[in-house]
């Protein structure tokens, strides 16, 4: 891993927070990392932290071993097309752009390619993210453990087979926003009893955060929490009954599937 | 919530086995501090265990279910002087019954925290008694901010705090769930959908903590409002627009609302 050298087409937010965070966890140098953007501040902020910045698609694949497509859906295959020629066997190319397939890649960057295509989420930009993976092309185990190397300094990756995809739109890609609209639902229940916005802001968010934290760090089932935390005719099973009159439990399953659904129209009309 | 508090602090290094000692009745929770490496484990409170806590420490925490504290603050009363600190995570349990119960000139100070501590993540509030210093304050601040995030409130927003932070966990593992069964209906498989779901709610909350050294404050502590974040990923005629169609068109965010305010109501039925 530590020779690898790793560069990136498109050097927007997500570009940015992939970089910092392999920077921060060691898995990468600074200086073994390229990137090229149109924009120029964008260079710019990437030579801010150490890392290559250069003027051309082609220059960044010529130096790099894992290149990070990094640009808008739309852009991919034109990147992918004008790169072409210099891809070979030691190149692993990784896109984050939302709904372009496998194939779409492949299209556009040729056969004997290793390909894999990630779904990353907005948390990625403080380094938690929650991510799948699947491959493609030449791609195989050791560049699948290539990137989940590289996505465990920020955050958490998981193997999916492509078809999934539109799944994990909907559940993570998509599930930042239900869980904005929970912590300020929470925070406005704050504020209804009683609490100044400010620290009902803070506790409710400390609240999610805590209670994702212990789920993920006890592996207990949700279910078993939930119930550790209800004591008899207390105040929390005051609260969840509101929560199951109102539907809640169906309302977030509802979002997810609607939001994949959208993901899969998205994916055919695209 | 003890072991929660006394496994918080130990982690984190704000205080070490040798300086912890602990009141217990039950056998089993006796066995369970042993492991944690307690060495000072004493008996029943009602049953000298109260006396002996009262020797050893300069800081006491009641964790006693409410329903025992009455029991407990009498046996604790005639071994506590004004050179202690009281600490009580007792809900509904109010400062004047701690300072009434242990007498006047003695140091309370009400909590509110969570589960969370545990991993030290936790939500907590504190009301300070009429004795207590600005010393006691930072005790309390330093205790509680070694298991997560604290807060200085009056005490009347205590029950309020119950309603959310108190009572938030168990809300939040609803929807934990009720998110992977989403994942699960639209084909992943249970352990990669409640894995996705756990990881983007915190990786979500840890957003709003502004820590992407965001330029959009809300506060000077750096927060950054949920409906911008919101704004930001939802894109025109996307996914995530999609879902939250769904989750507005269900009343999501009235039931939240209900949910605090009816456990911060439930909370308050039960300290009267």
């Amino acid at each position: 891993m530590a020779d690898k050298r790793i560069g990136f087409i498109g050097a927007g937010q997500m570009a940015e927070a992939l970089a910092r965070g392999f920077i921060n966890k060691g898995v990468c140098k600074a200086k073994h990392m390229w990137a090229t953007d149109p924009v120029d501040e964008r260079k710019e902020v990437f030579r801010s932290f150490g890392t290559n910045p250069v003027n051309g698609n082609i220059e960044v694949v010529t130096s790099s071993d894992v290149i990070f497509i990094a640009v808008k859906p739309q852009y991919v295959s034109v990147v992918l097309r004008e790169v072409r020629p210099h891809l070979e066997d030691r190149h692993t190319i990784v896109s984050i752009a939302a709904g372009i397939t496998l194939q779409s890649l492949k299209d556009a960057a040729g056969d004997g390619i290793r390909l894999v295509r990630v779904m990353p989420n907005t948390p990625c930009l403080v380094g938690e993210t929650a991510a799948a993976m699947c491959l493609g092309g030449k791609a195989d185990d050791s560049d699948a453990q290539l990137v989940q190397r590289l996505f465990d300094s920020v955050g958490k990756i998981y193997r999916v087979d492509e078809k999934l995809l539109s799944a994990v739109t909907g559940l993570s890609g998509s599930g930042p926003a239900y869980i904005f609209l929970m912590i300020e639902a929470l925070a406005d229940g704050g504020v209804r009893s009683g609490l100044p916005r400010d620290i009902a802001n803070q506790l409710a968010a400390q609240t999610v955060l805590g209670s994702a934290k212990m789920v993920l760090q006890t592996g207990k089932h949700c279910g078993a929490l939930k119930d550790m935390t209800c004591s008899p005719a207390g105040t929390t099973i005051a609260g969840i009954h509101e929560l199951e009159k109102a539907g809640t439990r169906a309302a977030f399953m509802n979002a997810v599937y609607a939001a994949t659904q959208r993901a899969d129209e998205l994916a055919k009309s695209g | 919530m003890g072991e929660a508090l006394i496994r918080g602090f130990l982690r984190s290094k704000v205080s070490s086995p040798g300086r912890i000692c602990v009141s217990v009745r039950d056998v089993e929770r006796q066995d369970a501090l042993e492991r944690i490496g307690i060495g000072s484990i004493f008996g029943d409170a009602t049953d000298g265990g109260s006396k002996e806590v009262a020797q050893f420490s300069s800081v006491i925490l009641l964790c006693t279910k409410p329903q025992a504290m009455t029991e407990v603050l009498q046996s604790l009363a005639p071994h506590v002087t004004s050179e202690h600190l009281v600490i009580s995570v007792a809900a509904g349990i109010t400062l004047q019954t701690l300072e009434s119960a242990l007498g006047e000139g003695v140091r309370v100070v009400r909590v509110m925290p969570n589960t969370p501590a545990l991993v030290q993540c936790g939500a907590s509030a504190y009301a300070l008694g009429k004795n207590v210093t600005a010393r006691d304050a930072d005790i309390v601040d330093l205790l509680l901010s070694s298991v997560g995030f604290c807060i200085a409130v009056e005490e009347k927003q205590l029950d309020a705090v119950t309603g959310l932070s108190g009572s938030g966990p168990a809300y939040v593992y609803l929807m934990i769930e009720a998110m992977a069964d989403g994942g699960v209906m639209a084909g992943l498989p249970r352990e990669t959908a409640l894995a996705l779901a756990a990881k983007t709610v915190a990786g979500a909350a840890q957003m709003v903590f502004g820590d992407d050294g965001g330029s959009n404050s809300s506060s000077a502590l750096g927060m950054v409002h949920p409906g911008v974040l919101k704004d930001r990923v939802a894109s025109p005629a996307g996914t995530t627009i999609a879902g939250l169609a769904e989750l507005e068109s269900s009343g999501v965010r009235g039931a939240f609302i209900r949910a605090v305010s009816r456990a911060a109501q439930r909370a308050k039925e039960i300290g009267s």
